[in-house]
């Protein structure tokens, strides 16, 4: 990647060293030992059944549809939830585990006969994916980390894996594997970090999403589906 | 929109705004609601001191360091193939970005919610160049289309205005037919937007923060239109203040959860993005080009001085939704794009005492401010610290204040002088009492007396009662 | 015990039966009463509004006259507050800080005197009727003391103790704010009376003569049956 440009930096940093009474500091800045560190304290101990049962309580709250199944059943609930959410067009990102989780049957056999228009991310057509996006009823995706007490799923952006889906279709369904879910944001971050200390390349586009899209700015109304999706749902897997 | 909002001077302002029945309403309402829900979410969060405490030190130790988290985030930002501008003032920062502008032939630029670009005006830069620039956020979008009117609140920009109002800027600025249904209106701003978003050669955004590590940059809405204009168009240009930043993903998240906890009480919003540089190589979707713009705009003033913790602010309203004297006036009253208590500390510090000289006295110091801020900005004494500077360097205090406080200084240092003076009070005040009170007062107690009584002196002071008691006088 | 009475200036002009009750109601408990009468105001008019360096005179003048004091006890959540922050304002004074420290370290609102202090909540008193307490700003955030008061109410034969709604809202006072934000503390105190008034309270009790003064100001300009109580009278208050 070439490198971008940085303009005026030299002297707007030597004013803020100025006006801090010091020396521009530019390198050798560690951080302290935080004096407290009660982020850690959520949910400490949770068994991987006790931060399920959390999601489902926040799932109540947070207006999302929460459904649990196990792999061998996951087609088939994946199937009535996308026709419960009106039927296609579905996109999906390329992502392997489509395959993994049986869902391969469906996506390619299952839907097009019944004339649901299934459209699979693929950079190589460029565009045209964010139109298949837009015109989308439903974004499928899978979540990466999963935040039990906010009710969260995280995703990491790809050439396999637009950020549009997430966004564009109307509806949004995440399928959470059980093995995901961890307390809360606290362990999703420490997870980025301990990434880049390792010299790992962050994801371009990092979305925590939490339920569908609403909004409070009409007489702090809520109404839910504004720009993002209208609905939402989780299907969680509980044997992966 | 500058920061400053041209609407007469403040008395006309809080006089106007304490007729608006409707937006008095609204404000009582959401707080609250806002302080049930508020109290709720921390409650379950627990040990919130903790996490106060932890939220300031982060806050303090990154300004502390500012200039060295500044470097690491424009290395890593470049290191990711954006561009980063320093901008000292809003012109520069506005220059910038309308360069950018003019080279991309921008026709359409949409924009998710941002503070900072109010305060640098950039709108109107942007539009003299033939721009169309759309604002995003339902609430922002209700204000752009209804003439520019001012946000009212930092985090709920249209609060003032009620939902027949919205419907009728619809409808004269939409051709929209429908009801005052929130969720009509709103599907009618999501069908009208969305064509804007896939028609728009720049997307603009705020930072709520950056992070230095990784050269990220933190977005945090529920509405979702952040990621559609960091989506779609082929440019995005970051507009950030120079201290919406923090080392790393972890500090990042402790004060996204303190952020959404205070500001809506939300454990998260429904959408927090974190983008790092343009696309990648082989990418269908994100910008193809990502600049930052870090704006100091007096910022830099402020360090190294008594207000230094005003930058700890995360933006979360908490303080103004907690003000008994916002409840009343509104957001519109102070005269600034940053209202309530912290607007009441931040618009003199970057606006000057001229046009704000009047908001350090808006609080009762009732400390209700303080007691909420996530990151334990002493607000209420900040204001005092403002009061201060009015009376001792600006030298704006009217001259019966001034002569006030000379007789309590000699009254109170001194106590032979403040038997004396509080000996004579009761003769003083006598032409005014009536039955032990004071119904119309003289000079400053007449702003005093036009809403209430006064009580009047005692003829015998407690030390008079105490001394005689004890020299074996009356005893009660 | 010997305690050493802060009166406040308010009580000293305006309300002197506060301060009368507060040394009959220690004295009952077993106190003895001193009156420094080289005592004036803690200083908080002129520093809320500004003026430090006169705030400070006053300020000294107070270290002065409790300086023998083992405990200074007052009648105000507001006052004592001010009293506590003297270590800050006099931070780095080398002929003043130490003498800052030593008078907040033994200043204590009346109510959080007679519970953690003296160890009583019930301290004998009575009073009929329907009240509700005004939790006054200073005394709950800046001196952080929201038990004591109610725990005393509670014990006040006669009394049935109502819950304000809102009740951490300020009623407007807010020292020279009053006067010169007249027509936003007015809505202010009226909200506040509103919320009284939908308790059907006969009695509105505060431990603060600042608040109690705009409150009953308010009130005494509208014309409401409601009876305004400083806690050390209703404390003191035997049928």
């Amino acid at each position: 990647m070439t490198r971008g440009t940085i303009q005026n930096r030299d002297a707007f940093l030597q004013n803020i060293a100025k006006r801090l009474g010091r020396s521009p500091r530019l390198s050798g800045v560690s951080q302290p030992q935080w004096d407290y560190a009660p982020q850690w304290t959520v949910f400490a101990g949770y068994s991987q059944d006790d931060l399920l049962s959390a999601l489902r309580e926040q799932c109540k709250l947070i207006h999302t549809d929460y459904i649990e199944t196990t792999s061998s059943e996951l087609a088939g609930a994946l199937k009535q939830q996308v026709a419960a959410y009106g039927g296609g067009p579905v996109i999906v990102p390329d992502d392997p585990r489509f395959a993994e989780y049986g869902l391969s049957a469906l996506l390619h056999d299952e839907w097009p006969a019944e004339q649901t228009a299934v459209h699979v991310w693929n950079s190589s057509l460029g565009r045209q994916n964010i139109d298949a996006a837009e015109q989308a009823n439903v974004g499928i995706a899978f979540s990466e980390i999963t935040l039990a007490e906010s009710g969260t799923v995280v995703l990491f952006s790809r050439n396999e894996q637009g950020r549009t889906i997430h966004f564009l279709p109307k509806t949004y369904i995440a399928i959470v594997p059980k093995s995901s879910v961890v307390p809360r944001m606290t362990q999703a971050a420490a997870y980025i970090h301990e990434q880049i200390e390792k010299g790992a390349v962050v994801p371009s586009c990092i979305n925590f999403i939490t339920g569908p899209s609403n909004s409070a700015d009409i007489e702090m109304n809520l109404v839910v589906g504004v720009h993002g999706p209208m609905k939402a749902a989780y299907i969680v897997v509980t044997d992966r | 929109m500058p920061m400053k909002i041209e609407n007469g001077p403040f008395w006309k302002r809080v006089e106007e705004n304490l007729q608006n029945d409707f937006m008095r309403g609204a404000v009582a309402g959401m707080q609250d609601r806002g302080y049930v829900r508020r109290l709720g979410v921390i409650e379950e969060l627990g040990h919130w001191e903790e996490w106060r405490s932890l939220a300031e030190q982060i806050r303090k130790h990154t300004l502390e360091n500012l200039d060295y988290y500044l470097m690491q985030l424009s290395e890593n930002v470049a290191k990711r193939g954006g561009h980063v501008f320093f901008a000292q003032t809003a012109e520069e920062a506005n220059d910038y970005i309308r360069r950018i502008a003019l080279e991309k032939q921008a026709k359409k630029i949409v924009k998710s919610k941002s503070m900072v670009t109010e305060e640098i005006n950039l709108n109107p830069v942007l539009e003299a160049i033939g721009c169309d620039v759309v604002e995003t956020d339902l609430g922002e979008y209700i204000l752009q289309i209804d003439d520019h009117d001012p946000p009212s609140h930092i985090v709920g920009p249209a609060l003032h205005k009620n939902k027949e109002q919205i419907r009728d800027v619809f409808h004269r600025k939409l051709g929209y037919n429908k009801s005052s249904d929130p969720v009509e209106l709103a599907r009618h701003a999501r069908e009208t937007l969305r064509r804007d978003y896939l028609t728009a050669d720049i997307g603009i955004t705020g930072c709520n923060f950056a992070i230095a590590e990784s050269g990220s940059i933190t977005l945090v809405t529920n509405e979702g239109n952040a990621d559609l204009v960091t989506s779609l168009p082929k440019t995005q240009i970051t507009v950030m203040g120079m201290e919406r930043i923090v080392p790393t993903f972890k500090e990042m998240e402790v004060l996204v959860s303190m952020l959404t906890r205070s500001a809506v009480g939300q454990k998260l919003t429904s959408y927090i993005t974190v983008l790092t540089g343009p696309r990648e190589q082989g990418d269908a979707d994100g910008p193809e080009e990502f600049h930052l713009v870090i704006v100091d705009n007096g910022r830099s003033s402020i360090l190294g001085t008594e207000f230094q913790p005003v930058l700890q602010c995360i933006r979360c309203a908490a303080c103004v939704n907690v003000c008994p004297v916002y409840r009343h006036i509104g957001g519109h009253s102070y005269g600034s794009i940053y209202s309530g208590p912290i607007g009441a500390v931040l618009s003199p510090l970057l606006g000057g005492y001229d046009d704000y000289k009047e908001l350090p006295y808006a609080s009762s110091l009732c400390a209700a401010c303080t007691e909420v801020c996530p990151v334990k900005i002493p607000l209420h004494e900040l204001l005092i610290k403002h009061r201060q500077i009015i009376v001792e360097r600006e030298g704006k205090a009217p001259v019966a204040e001034k002569l006030a406080m000379k007789a309590f200084r000699l009254g109170t240092a001194s106590p032979s002088l403040y038997r004396f003076g509080t000996k004579l009070a009761p003769s003083a005040f006598a032409p005014f009492a009536e039955d032990g009170r004071i119904t119309k007062g003289p000079g400053p107690l007449k702003a005093w007396t036009e809403s209430r009584v006064f009580p009047a002196p005692n003829n015998e002071r407690f030390r008079d009662w105490f001394r005689n008691r004890q020299k074996g006088g009356n005893p009660s | 015990m010997k305690v050493s009475l802060f009166v406040t200036c308010l009580i000293d002009l305006f309300y002197t039966n506060v301060g009368k009750a507060t040394v009959e109601l220690l004295e009952r408990l077993g106190c003895e009463i001193d009156f420094p009468e080289a005592q004036t105001c803690c200083g908080q008019p002129a520093y809320n509004s500004g003026y430090i360096k006169d705030a400070k005179e006053a300020m000294k003048q107070m270290m002065r006259a409790f300086a023998d004091a083992d405990y200074v006890v007052t009648p105000s959540g507001s006052c004592a507050a001010m009293l506590k922050e003297y270590p800050r304002i006099f931070r780095g004074d080398p002929e003043w800080e130490e003498e800052a420290k030593r008078l907040a370290a033994k200043t204590y609102e009346l109510t959080q005197f007679l519970v953690n202090v003296l160890r009583v909540e019930d301290v004998g008193a009575s009073l009929p009727g329907r009240a509700t307490y005004h939790t006054s700003c200073h005394m709950t955030r800046l001196l952080g003391e929201k038990e004591a008061p109610l725990r005393l109410l509670e014990h006040v034969k006669g009394l049935e103790l109502v819950p304000l709604p809102n009740a951490h809202q300020c009623c407007g006072f807010g020292g020279t704010f009053s006067v010169k934000m007249g027509p936003i503390s007015e809505q202010m105190v009226d909200e506040k009376i509103e919320h009284i008034e939908e308790v059907k309270a006969d009695y509105l009790i505060g431990a603060d003569c600042g608040c109690l003064m705009n409150i009953g100001g308010r009130i005494g300009r509208v014309g409401k049956p409601i009876r305004v109580m400083h806690i050390a009278e209703v404390l003191n208050h035997r049928n």
